[in-house]
């Protein structure tokens, strides 16, 4: 499926900053066989005095902007055309629990991709004993590696009930679990917990949902802003596999990636510090259209 | 068993050394294991011996005044709050003769080598992860392993400068390494106060007892931070996390002592992928930064989002190979304590040797075998986190020590064990060798710990021949921290030869060259400036509270018209109830130290313990003094104190900027209080007294008397207090000593036209000099003030931002 995705991102300062610096991940990435970029482009206004293309630790492309020179704005809009594939049925040869462990010690590597990053406690995502506790109740029937990350999804999918205005980005997970509520940011947070709390690798991906629904489905939740879901590591054979939490389902068609990272810490679409005293506001908005619709609406 | 020594009476070193009982299966530095006293501390002990109790009781105060009259402390952290304490001296030096050190130092060479190929793999290629010498998980669940540096090669080439090693001397009498501290070593400049206070104290002794130096280290190590410079010429910066860290008086001390420039996160900023440093006279290129700041606070675009301490986009700066970090960020990964598990095994791997010094036994959780073993063998193991890089001892919030925990827990060992896997540890339970030290004025040995400082020098590592020892409280280990109550000691390593003698100047063969006034940072100018406006707006505060006791001590009234107004205009001041000892006064002096806390390193120890007299003063004072001639008296000797501090300051400090921003501070502070006062005291509707009383709070009675030959009349006072240019106390007068001030500080240019500031300081000033008494009334006087803080606002902007 090819998609015109177009995001843009205000933010202003009641008190004009003296200067800034801002780390963005907001271009669809290229995942090889899944998601590929065919154009994008990131405009920023007002111009930044200094700007940085780099990858970081895990692969993801990031622009660093500075400013120096006093500003009370600052907009993002990034317009990109993405192709992603649709996956097959997934196979499920992912070990069991036990094995799992074997594959990940004889695992040797710590590069980017290496599934030992996912395993413990990130800067968002601490283990706790409340989240592992209740992934726990899932291990009884000896469920294959595969089977337990879709089990976890799907019942934190019916005990979490999406609510926007419940959580901030900066809730914690714990708090987010104890009370069942939250957003895609939370969703995740909570089952990566879960997994890692049963040593399964997890880690969080970043990035847009279609927004029109297709004929005779509901509109899913979270279209209308940046999207969050889950990624696990399933066996040395499976590899790593999407699964979306908030929407109850592996990562498809419609799921087009912008960063991956251990927790939101290591994806937020704009990170920054200035040199401000005032508070702030931000105001965001997505469109993710298929290409298609867009001829035909012409 | 214990073995005692019988005391002889004719011999004063066996009497010096009764009661001294050392352990049979622990090691003494002093005494070997045939109870015979080791040669090495011999000259030390008959000069010991030789002193009366009066004479080492001396000989200790003047170490210790020594101590204070540097401003040597530590922070010591309580429930609530921290405190600084007088430093810790323990008055028995740590002997340790300079053949045994020799043999020490290879090993440590050798570790200090062995540690940077370690941090170079592990920001490299990861060698030793690939080869299955090292588990994945003591890399990606280390903290310390900064993701955002991996692939990152300093541009010196090296990542570690600057090691410290805590060592240990185990029951073989052979040196241990408990812990390797690579992140950013403190101690070095508390072993030189140590060293500074401990040849004081044996100030004969130490001339002749062939003690290795320390300055030549110092030295050393500052060319060596010079060269890394790469061919420039800007300052070498350290970086401190600021005052409220435990070590900042080191930083502040090793600052002044290395010529350094002392910098906060604050100061710094990024441009282009270049670091640079707000000066007062622009941003100014750094390169080469001492870092005193744990790395995980360093840049808060990229690392720790929560921190205050640090300077976004400072990694960018470092990926561009513009700065070079001593050590280089993320190098603190191999001071968890699970590295020590390995370093045998990797030592073969990367060196193709064994290691010459060991470390502590120490078993990672995370295997099966090891875990297995731990839980085993955890009678005789401390047992604590796996990540932690505080040295095992040293206990965290929960460890088992010989198989009991150090607090109340709900599961055994073995679960706890089990659970934690790979977040634990087990290490051999540590017992530390023995070393003198004076309990109630006698020798008692206590358990003792040893940190060891490298540099990398143009010829390779250089150990500092001395180090800094932690002694026990106790004869338990567990207490040797300085927050437990332990003790620091000098060490001496001794030579049988005469040592060269050193000092940091002596190898300066540069022709000098003067500090240029720009390399102030701007925020040391900023508390310099407010140091100066605080310690002023106290002053003022004690002359207008003076003046209002005196009158209250003859009228016995405080409803007489004067001091009703007087009351009112010191509410203005933030005195809510004239009649007590008012908080705004400890306010104003706490604002005021804590300005100068954080310029510690740019003024004088005696300034600040001046200052610090002044807090412990006022505070003394405010339960006790009574209204009328008892505050009016309190206020006198806050006056006496005040002046002291103020000659300290005018009269001692060289006039580098920060002076300056001090001294403008001051005088803008005067010239804010003397408008606002006259304002209040020379208003037209003032009642009768009023202007005797503005001319006693400006100081200025006895000018008034011989300037004018009539009592005080309004026209007077307006023209001694605020327009006459002779009176130091006049409001004009502060205006001409702050343009005077301003032609020395930097963007000033003949040339060019006027900047805002000093457009703004024209403006007031002419307009205050065109003034007549009479034109000056309260409506101008008013809006005098309300111009000056207008001034503060534009210096600020100017030189501070």
């Amino acid at each position: 499926m090819l998609y015109d995705i177009s995001l843009r991102m205000a933010y202003r300062y009641d008190f004009s900053a003296d200067a800034g610096r801002h780390i963005a991940r907001l271009l669809p990435a290229d995942v090889p066989g899944r998601q590929r970029l065919v154009a994008g482009s990131l405009n920023i206004v007002p111009k930044p005095d200094e700007w940085i293309n780099f990858v970081d630790f895990f692969g993801n492309a990031c622009v660093e902007v500075g400013f120096d020179r006093p500003h009370s704005k600052i907009v993002y809009t990034m317009q990109s055309r993405v192709e992603r594939r649709q996956a097959g049925d997934i196979l499920d040869i992912s070990p069991s629990l036990d094995r799992l462990a074997d594959e990940l010690f004889a695992w040797r590597d710590v590069a980017g991709s290496s599934p030992h990053h996912f395993l413990g406690a990130s800067p968002r995502v601490p283990i706790e004993q409340a989240t592992t506790d209740y992934a726990r109740a899932f291990v009884a029937d000896r469920p294959s590696v595969l089977e337990l990350v879709k089990l976890v999804g799907l019942a934190l999918h019916r005990d979490m009930r999406f609510d926007p205005k419940a959580t901030t980005v900066s809730t914690p997970m714990l708090e987010a679990f104890e009370n069942r509520h939250g957003v895609c940011q939370d969703f995740s947070h909570v089952m990566i917990a879960c997994l890692r709390g049963l040593g399964i690798p997890a880690g969080y991906v970043s990035g847009f949902l279609r927004t029109i629904p297709p004929e005779g489905k509901e509109r899913l939740e979270g279209a209308d802003a940046m999207h969050a879901w889950v990624r696990a590591w399933c066996g040395t054979e499976l590899g790593w596999i999407e699964f979306d939490p908030t929407n109850a389902m592996f990562a498809g068609e419609d799921h087009v990636v912008v960063a991956q990272g251990r927790d939101y810490f290591d994806v937020s679409p704009i990170k920054g510090t200035m040199r401000t005293s005032g508070p702030q506001s931000s105001t965001h908005a997505v469109d993710v259209v298929p290409v298609r619709e867009t001829a035909k609406a012409s | 068993m214990a073995v005692k020594v019988e005391p002889a009476r004719q011999d004063p070193i066996a009497q010096l050394l009764a009661g001294y009982r050392t352990s049979d299966t622990i090691p003494d530095e002093l005494l070997g294991s045939d109870r015979a006293i080791r040669p090495v501390w011999r000259a030390y002990l008959e000069a010991l011996a030789a002193m009366q109790p009066q004479e080492l009781a001396e000989r200790i105060a003047r170490g210790d005044q020594y101590l204070r009259d540097a401003g040597v402390f530590y922070r010591q952290y309580g429930r609530d709050q921290a405190i600084e304490r007088d430093w810790p001296l323990s008055h028995v030096p740590v002997l340790i003769d300079e053949r045994e050190w020799t043999a020490l130092e290879a090993g440590l060479v050798q570790r200090a080598d062995l540690l940077e190929l370690l941090v170079a793999d592990l920001y490299g290629e990861n060698r030793l992860v690939r080869d299955g010498h090292l588990p994945p998980a003591i890399v990606a669940g280390n903290q310390e392993w900064l993701r955002p540096l991996v692939g990152v090669v300093p541009r010196s080439g090296h990542f570690l400068h600057y090691l410290a090693f805590d060592l240990g001397r185990g029951p073989d009498g052979e040196w241990w390494v408990l812990g390797d501290r690579t992140q950013a070593p403190s101690g070095a400049g508390f072993a030189l106060e140590n060293r500074i206070a401990t040849a004081r104290v044996y100030s004969d002794l130490y001339g002749r007892a062939n003690v290795h130096r320390l300055a030549g280290f110092f030295r050393t190590f500052r060319d060596t931070l010079q060269d890394l410079r790469e061919n420039d010429d800007s300052p070498i910066g350290i970086l401190t996390p600021g005052q409220h860290n435990d070590t900042y008086f080191e930083h502040a001390y090793i600052a002044r002592y290395l010529g350094l420039m002392l910098l906060e996160g604050e100061d710094l900023t990024v441009r282009d992928g270049e670091l640079m440093v707000r000066t007062i006279a622009g941003l100014k290129p750094v390169s080469v930064l001492w870092r005193r700041l744990d790395a995980a606070w360093a840049d808060p675009l990229e690392l720790n989002e929560g921190s205050r301490l640090g300077t976004p986009g400072l990694l960018g700066a470092v990926r561009a190979g513009n700065v070079t970090l001593v050590n280089a960020l993320g190098s603190g990964v191999v001071e968890a304590r699970a590295f020590l598990a390995f370093m045998p095994r990797i030592c073969r791997a990367l060196l193709g040797e064994p290691l010459k010094l060991a470390n502590v036994a120490t078993w990672w959780c995370g295997q099966s075998a090891e875990r297995d073993y731990v839980k085993a063998n955890a009678a005789r193991m401390t047992i604590g986190k796996a990540f932690s890089t505080r040295l095992l001892f040293d206990l965290d919030d929960v460890s088992a020590i010989g198989g009991a925990f150090t607090r109340e827990m709900r599961e055994t060992v073995e679960a706890w064990i089990d659970h934690g896997a790979g977040q634990l540890v087990g290490q051999e339970a540590v017992t530390l060798s023995t070393t003198p030290a004076l309990v109630d004025g006698r020798l008692a040995p206590r358990p003792m710990s040893l940190r060891v400082f490298l540099a990398r020098t143009r010829d390779g590592w250089k150990v500092m021949p001395g180090g800094f020892a932690r002694i026990g409280r106790t004869a338990a280990s567990a207490a040797l921290a300085l927050q437990e109550g332990g003790t620091a000691a000098d060490v001496w390593i001794v030579s049988d030869k005469p040592v060269p003698s050193d000092t940091m100047h002596a190898a300066n063969d540069k022709a000098f060259a003067r500090q240029q006034p720009g390399e102030l940072p701007s925020r040391a100018a900023d508390n310099l400036f407010w140091l100066g406006r605080y310690v002023e707006r106290t002053e003022n505060l004690v002359r207008v509270l003076r003046a209002y006791h005196v009158r209250l001590a003859e009228s016995s009234t405080a409803e007489t018209p004067l001091l009703k107004l007087c009351a009112a205009h010191l509410e203005g001041l933030g005195v809510t109830r004239a009649d007590e000892m008012p908080s705004a006064l400890g306010a104003t002096i706490t604002s005021a130290a804590r300005s100068a806390g954080h310029v510690r390193d740019r003024f004088s120890s005696d300034g600040w313990m001046a200052l610090a007299d002044l807090a412990k003063t006022v505070r003394a004072m405010q339960d006790t003094v009574e209204p009328g001639d008892d505050m009016s008296r309190a206020m006198s000797i806050l006056l006496r104190k005040l002046s002291g501090f103020s000659g300290l300051v005018h009269e001692n400090m060289y006039h580098f900027a920060g002076w300056r921003f001090l001294t403008i501070g001051r005088s803008l502070e005067r010239s804010l209080s003397m408008a606002n006062l006259l304002a209040v005291l020379a208003d037209e509707e003032a009642p009768d007294g009023s202007l005797d009383m503005a001319v006693e709070i400006g100081d200025s009675v006895m000018s008034h008397r011989r300037r004018y030959a009539v009592a005080t009349n309004r026209a007077t006072v307006v023209d001694l207090l605020a327009l006459d240019s002779l009176n130091p106390r006049s409001v004009v007068y502060q205006f001409g000593e702050i343009a005077g001030h301003l032609d020395y500080l930097p963007g000033q240019d003949p040339h060019q036209p006027l900047t805002p500031l000093r457009r703004a300081l024209l403006k007031l000033r002419t307009g205050l000099e065109l003034q007549l008494p009479e034109t000056l009334g309260t409506a101008e006087l008013e809006a005098l003030g309300a111009d000056i803080a207008a001034l503060s606002d534009a210096f600020s902007a100017k030189y501070m931002r």
